[in-house]
């Protein structure tokens, strides 16, 4: 999925997401303002409990929010059915873990194809471009190998080969960086890099690190939930 | 300290955990709970009969050292003086007793004992309450006054008298009236029969009776000081045919008998309890893989790999000690049914029983504690043992692996198929001690063979039929078979408890069925005739009383429309073996009727047996005894000592031991003339309307002799023994049904731990676009493969389950086997219910998926 370069891709009006817990609430992110072109390679900042993670789920539709307006890929998360977040979790987001999260029982080839299959395509038809993702990010040997054969770095490369097999407009990675050693990091970093530079692909990266920081387009900081100036 | 530091460690660890998982604890909890009630109360209900019967028999023998007998028949009274005068001998007592009941429609029959109450004395324990006059000697009225009776007081309040009323009792050949003179004391012979029993005088006794001159049985107590020689010199004083044995011989026989069916409902009972144990195992296996991380982390800040052994076989002591606990409200419910059900099945299949008090052993009760806790502990042992090899530096280790199976599927298959190979040689050896012991290890080997090769089934099964389901089912199928394969033991546990539990059903339902079909043909071939006939309550007081010679007369007028052909039968012991030794007209029977032929060719047999050239005998009797087709029978029946070679062997489901059957013409003139105790007519036109003819042929024999005789319907005969049947294998559907439903708790517990513990797994998948529908139904097809390959390998082991329950497990406990049936329709139909019912416990696992939120997947750390 293209979006053009120049119209935002994520906008957000006073975006708020309350937790409840027991008698207490939790702010997770407060009053949240944000408007990201198309074709951005993102970086947001910001220590634990800044509001990061919260962010990031309610972009990739894993959550919704408490207040406020959220377009994605103009695909309005406060309106939206279930099914219609399947679907927008399925073709318009691709997201990368700080902890992999392959599923151990199925091999790299399978991990990367799953999300193909789950929207329906039959293993033939997923199979050429899981191939091709493969090939471009040097685990063609390893196609055939359980996650618990894989490095940590082809852990994430195998990671991110999932995010890109339904073609998304928006990857979203939380501390990708994060398990890996920093030659492993760095690899990833670039290749998101690549993604954005030569796919056209919105990237927004959520970390500690600064391995990202000179690739960054626009950087974003949080505090406590809100928008400030980027460390 | 090191003790409270374990048990502190135990509650902050684990106790502590188990409170924020009360569901699946509560689970688990329920099916020990479940599993251990139904061990108890069996257990303690058929003890309660047990105890019943040998105290009712223990009472009545009294102090008695030794009993005098007549196998079969009645010892004569006269033998009273010669043992008076022997030296050796301190006290004797004459003993007579017999079913009776008040001569009203419905009444229950209860034992009316006959003795001399000056004699008795010192041999047994009874008390007469004390009357409002203070004068009255009760027990020297009973001897004085002809026609006068004490009853214990549950039987006075039963039959609504008191001290001073009359009482029309009826027996064989007459009805008399009795004075209640007085009413037993609870203690001693009056808690006999469940308390429900009557003295009277001998003579009255007799009298009542037609005994006149005989008795049942002279109790002897010897001095002090009587020797061998004594005892060589009493035996040597009695005639040929009767018998000096201890006291203690007929109890022994009875409590043979209910012991095997104890040990058969026991069996049984404890497959809940096994079932129960896959449970245990499932959670604390379940616990020790989902806290790992916890585990290394415990390793990495000092406690040893003994502490983290101790604590899981803690968990598992636990769930055994709260599961028995809970089992206890469980128990008082189940029991109450139970006593009823087992009491009625051993008074009608073995020995009279009449339960009045349920009491509970301290030995019962701490064995069943001990068995419940002890497979709980037994069941952790594994988890415990591949917790403690947790290593600490896993604290540092983030692990997305899941649990890792340290016992590949084909190590555990070859278990398996070694654990199923040595069940063939293991049901070929002999029954231990009675107990067919081999059988029921073969049977244990039987299921831990099937358990143990259920993950390599899963695995292979999955295997081959992943890609089919991809294309054919779609994603969720496929995920689901992927997951179930690489699962390892962990599925496969709650597989194995599901095989166990439709193995069991399958192999039950098959037995029943077998024993039912074998059953009813012996009944329509054997159990012929169109009218039985046998003197007043004679099956209570299990013939000894003949047909008065008046109906007899009466029955000859007949003779143009039936044939009336006459049986006599024997209760008599071979060792401590009971069996019934049948007279009949052998010539007569064999024109309407046949024997279920076992053993021996019939064409040559028949002749033999019509011409009283020997007998044949029941399947029974031949497996207890060790006799068979070439050997010789012998007995000492009443005055005759009896030598016959045995002829052939017949199934006879008769119950209460075995059966010898000899020609009635053949034994009167070889030995003595013998009484007619029983009757069989058959009409000679057979083309009539049978039904009709029983039904006028029975109202006249009523309006000539009403209420000399009793009479049973053939037909109504044969639909009351299979009804017996029925009802004597309600208890184990009951036992078994149980079974099943611990299985689907298993089940249960098992998938919604799968889903639990694979939450980032699960929220994974949502994130990569899976809909809530796609994941809920991978849950259910993973529950549909366990629940699939669980039932198609509990069949397949319950056909062989069933082999071992009809060919040695049948025959090494009660004597019998019978024909191999399926009733493919009930199997056919309950499969799918099975089916439906493990699928329904996937129900709770499907609710628990996304009981977080999927964005927890992101949660920082």
């Amino acid at each position: 999925m293209n979006v053009e370069k120049s119209q935002p891709v994520i906008s957000a009006k006073g975006l708020t997401r309350v937790y409840r817990l027991g008698d207490s609430e939790v702010i997770g992110i407060s009053q949240v303002n944000l408007e990201i072109a198309g074709g951005e390679l993102v970086v947001l900042k910001g220590n634990s409990g800044s509001g990061k993670s919260t962010l990031l789920s309610l972009l990739a539709g894993l959550d919704r929010p408490s207040r406020g307006e959220l377009m994605v890929a103009r695909h309005d998360l406060n309106k939206t059915s279930d099914s219609q977040l399947t679907h927008f979790r399925r073709q318009v987001v691709g997201m990368i873990f700080q902890s992999f999260n392959l599923l151990p029982t199925l091999t790299a080839l399978e991990n990367i194809c799953l999300p193909a299959l789950l929207a329906g395509k039959s293993i033939a038809e997923s199979r050429p471009r899981a191939m091709a993702l493969l090939e471009w990010l040097g685990l063609d040997a390893r196609l055939n190998h359980l996650p618990a054969q894989l490095s940590g770095g082809e852990m994430q490369r195998t990671a991110i080969a999932r995010a890109l097999i339904n073609d998304p407009a928006i990857i979203l990675a939380d501390e990708p960086t994060g398990n890996l050693d920093s030659r492993n990091g760095q690899i990833v970093i670039e290749l998101l890099a690549e993604l954005n530079r030569k796919w056209n692909r919105t990237v927004l990266i959520a970390t500690h690190s600064t391995l990202a920081d000179e690739m960054a387009t626009v950087k974003i900081g949080l505090r406590d939930g809100m928008i400030t100036d980027p460390p | 300290m090191r003790n409270f530091f374990f048990l502190r460690l135990f509650i902050w660890f684990s106790l502590r955990d188990m409170r924020k998982h009360k569901g699946r604890v509560a689970t688990v909890l329920l099916g020990i709970a479940l599993g251990a009630a139904v061990f108890s109360s069996v257990r303690l209900s058929v003890n309660a009969s047990l105890d019943s019967f040998a105290k009712s028999m223990d009472l009545i023998a009294g102090q008695a050292d030794y009993i005098i007998t007549r196998p079969g028949g009645h010892v004569p009274e006269n033998l009273i003086t010669h043992l008076w005068n022997h030296r050796a001998i301190k006290n004797v007592s004459p003993v007579l007793s017999t079913y009776t009941r008040i001569a009203q429609a419905g009444s229950e029959p209860f034992l009316l004992i006959g003795f001399d109450p000056i004699l008795d004395r010192p041999l047994r324990n009874w008390r007469i309450a004390p009357t409002t006059d203070p004068k009255a000697v009760v027990w020297f009225d009973l001897l004085k006054e002809p026609g006068t009776i004490i009853l214990s007081e549950p039987l006075m309040r039963l039959l609504n008298r008191e001290p001073g009323d009359r009482l029309l009792l009826e027996h064989v050949h007459q009805r008399s009236n009795f004075k209640i003179l007085g009413k037993l004391e609870p203690e001693g012979l009056a808690l006999a029969e469940g308390g429900q029993i009557a003295l009277t005088d001998i003579a009255t006794f007799q009298e009542f009776t037609g005994l006149f001159g005989k008795v049942d049985r002279i109790d002897l107590k010897l001095k002090p000081f009587a020797t061998a020689q004594d005892l060589a010199d009493i035996r040597q004083m009695l005639p040929e045919s009767i018998q000096l044995n201890l006291p203690t011989a007929a109890r022994e026989s009875g409590q043979m008998m209910i012991r095997a069916y104890q040990l058969n409902l026991s069996i049984l009972s404890f497959a809940s309890l096994f079932v129960g144990m896959f449970l245990v195992y499932s959670l604390v296996a379940l616990n020790a893989a989902s806290r790992r991380h916890e585990l290394a982390i415990l390793r990495s800040t000092g406690a040893s790999a003994y502490h983290i052994f101790f604590i899981f076989l803690a968990e598992g002591a636990f769930l055994g000690i709260t599961g028995w606990l809970a089992a206890i409200p469980l128990g008082n419910f189940l029991i109450k049914y139970l006593l009823h059900g087992v009491s009625q099945t051993i008074s009608t299949l073995f020995v009279r029983v009449r339960v009045d008090e349920l009491s509970l052993s301290v030995f019962e009760i701490s064995f069943s504690f001990a068995v419940t806790v002890g497979i709980s502990i037994l069941a952790a042992y594994q988890p415990a043992r591949e917790a403690m090899q947790v290593s600490p530096k896993e604290a540092l280790e983030i692990s997305q692996l899941g649990m890792r199976s340290r016992k590949s599927p084909g190590q555990l298959a070859l278990g398996g198929l070694i654990c199923i190979l040595l069940v063939l040689p293991l049901s070929r050896l002999p029954a231990v001690l009675g107990m067919p012991l081999p059988g029921y290890l073969a049977i244990l080997l039987l299921f831990a063979g099937f358990s143990l090769l259920a993950p390599w089934a899963l695995q292979r099964i999955s295997r081959r039929f992943s890609s089919l389901l991809l294309r054919r089912a779609g994603i969720p199928a496929y995920l689901a078979s992927r997951y179930v394969r690489d699962s390892g033991t962990r599925t496969a546990v709650s597989v194995g408890a599901l095989i166990t539990a439709v193995a069991l059903f399958t192999a039950l339902v098959i037995m029943i069925y077998s024993f039912r079909q074998t059953v009813e043909y012996w009944t329509y071939e054997t159990i012929k005739g169109d009218l039985f006939l046998t003197s007043k309550m004679g099956e209570i007081n299990r013939f000894r009383y003949a047909i008065p010679q008046q109906v007899i007369d009466n029955l000859q007028d007949y003779k143009s429309e039936v044939d009336i052909l006459p049986n006599r039968r024997f209760f008599l012991n071979y060792g401590k073996f009971p069996y019934e030794f049948e007279l009949l007209d052998i010539q007569g029977f064999m024109q309407y009727a046949s024997f279920f032929w076992l053993k021996g060719d019939p064409h040559k047999i028949r002749p033999m047996l019509k011409g009283g050239k020997g007998v044949i005998v029941s399947e029974v009797f031949s497996n207890r005894t060790g006799l068979t087709v070439g050997d010789v029978f012998e007995a000492q029946i009443e005055g005759s000592y009896v030598e016959l070679p045995i002829l052939g062997i017949v199934r006879d489901y008769r119950t209460q031991g075995g059966v010898v059957f000899y020609s009635m013409p053949h034994f009167n003139a070889q030995y003595h003339q013998t009484y007619w105790g029983g009757l069989r007519f058959f009409f000679k036109d057979r083309s009539q309307d049978l039904d009709l003819a029983v039904a006028k042929l029975r109202n006249e024999i009523i309006d000539r002799m009403g209420d000399k005789v009793d009479m049973f319907s053939g037909k109504g005969l044969r639909g009351a023994v299979l009804r017996i049947f029925d009802e004597t294998f309600a208890v184990t559907t009951v036992l078994l049904l149980i079974a099943l439903v611990i299985a689907a708790l298993g089940i249960a517990t098992t998938l919604t731990v799968m889903v639990l513990e694979r939450s980032q797994q699960l929220n994974t998948l949502f994130a990569v676009g899976a809909s809530f529908r796609q994941i809920r139904t991978m849950i259910f097809w993973e529950a549909g493969f366990m629940v699939v390959i669980g039932e198609l390998a509990g069949v397949v082991c319950g056909f062989i389950l069933s082999y071992l329950l009809v060919y040695v497990i049948n025959r090494q406990s009660f004597g019998w086997t019978f024909l191999y049936g399926v009733d493919w329709g009930s199997l056919g139909l309950s499969i799918p219910l099975i089916v439906i019912t493990a699928l329904a416990a996937a129900l709770p696992a499907v609710k628990m998926v996304f009981r977080q939120p999927p964005a927890t997947l992101l949660r920082e750390r």
